[in-house]
């Protein structure tokens, strides 16, 4: 679900806010509908645990009506809605043990001297509808993404994921946009090389079939 | 004509639509000399597409949306 907000849907949010600010409590409930998907996903994606997400949407549901008040509406409310829910999916993450990610560099393109591609690429983009319905390709691809080193994973979520701007990522963040626009980049180079074995390895199963 | 480094480094702002028209006609240009950036154009574009569909596919389990209205419920009327 794309999710690029205009400015009618921040100004309709804001007016919600306001109203439950006021002490209109059904107020609440719309503002809980309108965030309850994203406040999980984003979770889900980060943790990939569905109790850590379902603690973590309750988390920030509870903080949006204990601390709507405190909203000063500096920035948009959706940018503070993801920033809580960002840092109780990290306090549920720190508590775990981690399997360590993958050095980035080592994914990134490989180039000669004057600037040209070293490494031999198979162009695996064909056939690839299949892939999306197959349970054992999404969970390669949950897999590859959560392997991303912490500043690029949370920022393909959002961008990618989530669908949010650039811009918006940039203010939820506090992140410049080029720095936004190179941590995306480096992200999809990373996942691009990382799955490029099983997708080779697909496709020639596919053909031997 | 640009290099694959250069072109490769600008492929997430290409397939954005970032660029402005000569940045992208350059990457264009390289792409017509450069069966390797081809490729990987094209799997860059399948990888980023088939993780961002993944990452959508999240729903909100119904048990889990039984609890949050409940949940909600309880803090209003706590409130009330």
């Amino acid at each position: 679900m794309s999710f690029t907000q205009n400015k009618e849907t921040k100004e309709a949010e804001e007016a919600l806010v306001r109203e439950f600010q006021a002490g209109n409590l059904d107020a609440y409930d719309k503002i809980a509908e309108i965030y309850q998907k994203k406040i999980y996903a984003l979770s889900f994606n980060l943790t990939r645990n569905q109790m850590d997400a379902q603690d973590v949407t309750q988390e920030v549901l509870l903080t949006l009506f204990k601390k709507a008040h405190t909203f000063q509406g500096k920035s948009a409310f959706s940018s503070w809605v993801y920033r809580i829910t960002l840092n109780a999916s990290y306090m549920k993450l720190r508590s775990k043990k981690k399997e360590p990610n993958v050095s980035l560099e080592d994914l990134l393109p490989s180039y000669n001297s004057s600037g040209y591609q070293q490494d031999k690429i198979q162009d695996w983009s064909e056939n690839t509808e299949s892939f999306l319905f197959a349970n054992e390709t999404r969970e390669v691809i949950q897999k590859a993404v959560d392997q991303l080193p912490e500043k690029e994973k949370v920022v393909f979520i959002l961008r990618d994921g989530e669908g949010l701007s650039t811009e918006k990522v940039s203010d939820i963040l506090e992140l410049t946009i080029p720095a936004v626009k190179s941590r995306l980049h480096r992200a999809r180079l990373f996942l691009r090389k990382k799955l490029s074995p099983y997708f080779e390895e697909y496709g020639s199963r596919r053909e031997k079939k | 004509m640009i290099c694959c480094k250069e072109c490769l480094d600008m492929l997430s702002e290409y397939l954005d639509g970032d660029l402005d028209a000569k940045a992208s006609a350059d990457l264009d240009e390289h792409f017509q000399d450069c069966p390797p950036c081809i490729a990987f154009l094209n799997t860059f574009k399948t990888s980023t597409s088939l993780c961002r569909e993944t990452l959508r596919q999240v729903d909100v389990p119904e048990v889990v949306q039984k609890k949050m209205k409940e949940f909600i419920d309880q803090q209003k009327q706590n409130k009330g």
